[in-house]
């Protein structure tokens, strides 16, 4: 059975590398059956293709798609220097 | 005068995003002088994604300074990329300097992708097989370039415009692992030996918004992701007044 590290660091590398999503901030984290994602993405598009894109990667494994939606704010504070 | 600096960086605009970054920029001139882009504007780097970019940002009622990020050269394309920005009004820099006057103030920006390699202590070295000697190079390179442009740098404010980041302050929140490939302190040591007002970068999604370079300047991480807003606002007037 392949060690869980490699299975997330093909996962990871697929996000980065896939012409679909090349994702570089998603956290993958595998634990027994289970694939985890993490982090945030622009759009509920990209999160559920970002999805497809781990579980092509990793077949076999039940995807936990943990990633949030950036909420934009209109800013309404400045800072001042 | 006051100087209100917007900025933002890693809006990653695809295809499918036409309008939704531009939605937030209506009333913008309201509330800077300014808009700076701090690269990471497309996903792939594909000149169909610099259409939108175009297309997002062109024709702001305020001016618009970008660099280009790591992904805006994922399809070899950043040259066109940033010719079409030009093309529509939208300065691109690629290691010199841009001067403008706003408010009857000569407000300069140096800037570029930047690069990584690591910071003081934890860093490459220029050392051993080609490889990683052109890695470290190429920040090197980018750091001299920068330094030249600010030496030579005839303004009122001084801002540095970077995609990768100068210090690892605001790279807090990302695995201390990568954070070579996230900057260089060799872009900050370049910025401090010559000053600056105020450095913005992106790149660093999970990172933090606030820093300082080892000489005091404020550095600020405005990656999407790290805001949560459209844009941050930094007004700059030397005595904490807008």
């Amino acid at each position: 059975m392949e060690a869980p590290q490699y299975v997330a660091a093909r996962v990871q590398g697929a996000l980065a590398e896939d012409e679909r999503t090349n994702e570089l901030g998603i956290r993958v984290d595998v634990r027994g059956e289970q694939l985890f994602l993490r982090g945030q993405v622009s759009c509920e598009e990209r999160r559920e293709l970002i999805a497809d894109v781990a579980s092509e990667a990793a077949p076999g494994l039940v995807v936990r798609n943990e990633l949030t939606v950036v909420d934009v704010r209109t800013p309404e504070e400045e800072e001042k220097l | 005068m006051s100087l209100r600096i917007a900025a933002v960086g890693d809006v990653h605009l695809g295809t499918d995003m036409g309008g939704r970054y531009r939605s937030h920029l209506t009333g913008i001139e309201e509330k800077a002088d300014v808009l700076l882009l701090a690269g990471d504007l497309t996903r792939h780097g594909t000149l169909e994604e610099g259409e939108v970019v175009v297309e997002e940002f062109r024709d702001l009622p305020i001016p618009v300074i970008a660099v280009l990020g790591n992904h805006d050269h994922h399809s070899d394309k950043p040259a066109e990329i940033a010719a079409m920005m030009r093309e529509a009004g939208i300065a691109v820099l690629h290691d010199d300097a841009v001067v403008l006057d706003v408010n009857g103030e000569r407000l300069g920006v140096v800037g570029g992708k930047g690069f990584g390699g690591g910071f003081a202590g934890k860093c490459a070295s220029e050392f051993g097989e080609p490889e990683i000697k052109a890695f470290v190079n190429h920040t090197k390179r980018i750091a001299d370039r920068w330094r030249t442009a600010l030496k030579e740098l005839e303004a009122d404010r001084r801002v540095v415009l970077s995609h990768y980041s100068p210090v690892n302050d605001t790279l807090a929140g990302e695995p201390p692992e990568i954070y070579p490939f996230l900057g260089s302190y060799l872009l900050a040591e370049a910025i401090d030996a010559e000053g600056a007002d105020l450095i913005l970068h992106g790149h660093a999604h999970m990172g933090t918004e606030k820093g300082v370079t080892p000489a005091g300047i404020r550095v600020r991480n405005v990656a999407l992701p790290v805001l949560g807003r459209a844009y941050g606002v930094y007004c700059l007037n030397g005595d904490g007044r807008c």
